[in-house]
């Protein structure tokens, strides 16, 4: 140990200390003084550790609780990162802050896509899962082609980890690696050759630039695809998800490889999550029937991502979003409950929402037209954009009520017809909205 | 419908990248006002285009390395799409869609990717730089506003005969040098305004929509459309 790390740890340690003594909270400050002392601290701190990286657009945050679920039926020792700290100084605090570790123990982080470089660096991780790469806030890290070779700078300083990707996605078969690659994906449908919707991201095959078509297709541009022109395929996968039984707002029953599982969470995205959990649990020797009883077993909210509170009589959910393939997977999720239920879209356009507001375009928000809701909401800074974008997909301006001030979202709440409510929020229109529940005590006012 | 706009959608499976469609759903939104709809055809690699066959084009933007296979496949359409824009047929064309109607841009690794030269601008590129961010232009004709966001690499240079599609008053615009964005020449628009640009913009919306179908109905009345005001704050609720 230099002296530099030495003291750069016994600052963030104190820091942290500091902050969560005086001040209730404190996730990236302590990791920023460390580094300051040491930028090198990170490979000091989590040098006994096992680490196991998640990166990818969506679905981060799930697959680390899940997977962490998972591997606790096996490891006592897990370390990893809360919600939201996936970027250097988080990581690094979640390493200052971790209990002493007994045996040899495991950290598995959720890693922003631009920041795996700054862990590998100093890291050399087990294990890498990919979940996918959609378009996602363009301003901020370019297109999809531009994220994966970010990732990949970062894999390149780790060639012996094995990576553990969504086979389903094309871009993951796209570059030959130095590194183990096990697959994992759908494989329940019966094949009927088609072709991905016109506005999908991502078609061109990767070998020979001609526009793949698929077997079977799960969403955007994931399943079961083929190139007509030059043969390029799908990989074999190693963990299939080969029955989906059932799907509610609120659980899925599904087999990955033969095992049953129920999931106490909604949305085919999930399932995704759920498989790259399972993925890394049979990876890391968790029996199968260890692992459907890890995910039966969860039932927690992680923040934000979807959320329940009561307004009056209301039931209300509430899910962020943030690209259109997430929202077209929620309105999917949302399609599977039967009771009748009322939609709210807030918009915003902040840097951390993403301050181009197209992508609502490219979101398929003419299918809740099929689904006989009785009354909408718009709202938030942007309300005029979505409100534009309800009405283009056909809801009747009887139907909806515009909050541009979402101060008054528990009044208009209150006035809906249905007893279920799903609130789909941009994130600082959701931390507008949570502040404003937590004023009015519906909600816990603590953020994670 | 009394009246309909075939629409090509050029490389609608490439050239995707930022809610281009919405061009088209707001179309077919003021259309449904005068009884009119809007059918779409994809027209995309190896496919044909019938200049004949339409009365609308929209051409998107895409990422870098789609657009690089785009511009190789656009070649073999470059006739039948000059003909077409000579010919007064209604065109949008936004981002790298207004970038290959062009002689030609610079692609992400510096090497000129030729476009085809139906209309005479051109295209450089910054280095390690974008125009990322909202802008407004003004439209000289109309006086109208236009509303949109912007972000691009490239800097687009008019040449004779286009004229820009306004001038910026925040934003960079086509090359943050010399004030114009977008261009009109004939019937056809091109700009690197997202939005998208008619969705943001009832104005030109209804603009483009009523030329698409006055030239293809000349002795129907499609006036309607000035009356037409979009309100989007019916229903609004005010904090009390």
């Amino acid at each position: 140990m230099s002296i530099n790390s030495t003291l750069a740890t016994w600052t963030g340690k104190s820091a942290y200390w500091f902050l969560h003594t005086f001040r209730g909270g404190g996730s990236s400050l302590p990791g920023k003084l460390a580094l300051k002392l040491d930028p090198a601290i990170l490979k000091h701190l989590a040098k006994n550790y096992d680490v196991i990286v998640i990166t990818g657009t969506n679905g981060k945050t799930l697959t680390t609780a899940l997977t962490v679920k998972v591997l606790r039926e096996q490891y006592p020792d897990i370390l990893t990162n809360p919600s939201g700290s996936n970027m250097k100084q988080g990581i690094v605090t979640t390493f200052l802050t971790a209990p002493k570790a007994h045996q040899k123990p495991l950290a598995v982080l959720e890693v922003d896509e631009a920041n795996v470089i700054m862990v590998t660096k100093y890291i050399t991780p087990k294990a890498f899962v990919f979940t996918n790469i959609f378009r996602d806030q363009m301003d901020r890290y370019g297109e999809i082609y531009t994220t994966y070779k970010k990732i990949l700078d970062g894999v390149a300083l780790a060639p012996e980890a094995t990576i553990i990707a969504n086979g389903d996605l094309p871009l993951f078969h796209s570059k030959k690696l130095p590194n183990p690659i096990l697959y994992y994906g759908f494989d329940y449908q019966a094949d009927r050759d088609q072709q991905a919707p016109a506005n999908t991201d991502g078609l061109l095959c990767p070998n020979c630039q001609h526009i793949l078509r698929y077997h079977s297709r799960t969403y955007s541009n994931m399943g079961k695809y083929y190139c007509p022109h030059c043969g390029f395929e799908r990989p074999q996968l190693t963990w299939k998800l080969n029955a989906l039984t059932t799907m509610t707002p609120t659980s899925s029953d599904f087999e990955i490889n033969g095992q049953p599982m129920h999931l106490n969470i909604g949305g085919q995205y999930n399932i995704y999550n759920a498989l790259a959990a399972f993925a890394v649990g049979r990876f890391m020797d968790v029996p199968a029937k260890k692992i459907a009883h890890a995910l039966s077993e969860n039932d927690e909210q992680v923040f934000g991502r979807q959320e329940i509170f009561h307004v009056g009589d209301k039931d209300v959910t509430l899910v962020l979003v943030k690209n259109p393939v997430g929202l077209n997977q929620v309105i999917q999720m949302i399609s599977t409950d039967d009771r009748p239920f009322s939609f709210a879209a807030l918009l915003n356009a902040n840097y951390a929402d993403g301050i181009d507001t197209s992508w609502i375009w490219d979101g398929d928000f003419e299918q809740l037209l099929q689904l006989d809701i009785p009354a909408f909401i718009s709202g938030g800074e942007r309300y005029r954009d979505i409100t534009f974008r309800l009405k283009v997909a056909g809801v009747a301006p009887d139907d909806l009520t515009i909050i541009p001030d979402l101060t008054e979202m528990t009044a208009a709440i209150q006035k809906l017809p249905t007893k279920q409510v799903y609130v789909v929020a941009t994130y600082t229109a959701m931390l507008q909205l949570r502040k404003q529940l937590a004023s009015q005590g519906i909600i816990d006012g603590g953020m994670a | 419908m009394t009246y309909t706009l075939h629409t090509a959608h050029l490389y609608g499976d490439l050239m995707n990248t930022y809610g281009d469609i919405g061009n088209i759903l707001a179309m077919r939104y003021y259309a449904k006002a005068v009884d009119a709809t809007i059918d779409v055809d994809l027209v995309s690699l190896d496919d044909a285009f019938d200049a004949d066959q339409y009365d609308f084009v929209l051409f998107g933007g895409g990422q870098d390395y789609e657009q690089t296979i785009v511009s190789k496949d656009l070649q073999t359409k470059k006739a039948a799409l000059t003909a077409y824009i000579e010919n007064g047929g209604p065109f949008l064309a936004i981002c790298g869609g207004f970038q290959m109607l062009g002689h030609y841009y610079i692609g992400a690794q510096g090497e000129k990717i030729p476009g085809i030269g139906a209309l005479d601008h051109y295209t450089l590129s910054q280095d390690n730089n974008r125009f990322i961010g909202n802008i407004t232009i003004k439209n000289a004709e109309t006086d109208q506003t236009y509303y949109g966001f912007e972000n691009h690499n490239g800097m687009t240079f008019l040449g004779e005969g286009e004229r820009p599609l306004g001038k910026v008053l925040q934003g960079n615009g086509n090359n943050g040098k010399d004030a114009t964005e977008g261009v009109i020449y004939k019937n056809t628009f091109g700009s690197y305004f997202h939005g998208p640009i008619l969705a943001r913009n009832e104005a030109l919306a209804k603009r483009i929509l009523k030329l698409s179908l006055q030239r293809k109905y000349p002795d129907a009345d499609f006036s309607a459309l000035d009356q037409l005001n979009e309100d989007l704050t019916k229903n609004v609720v005010v904090k009390p």
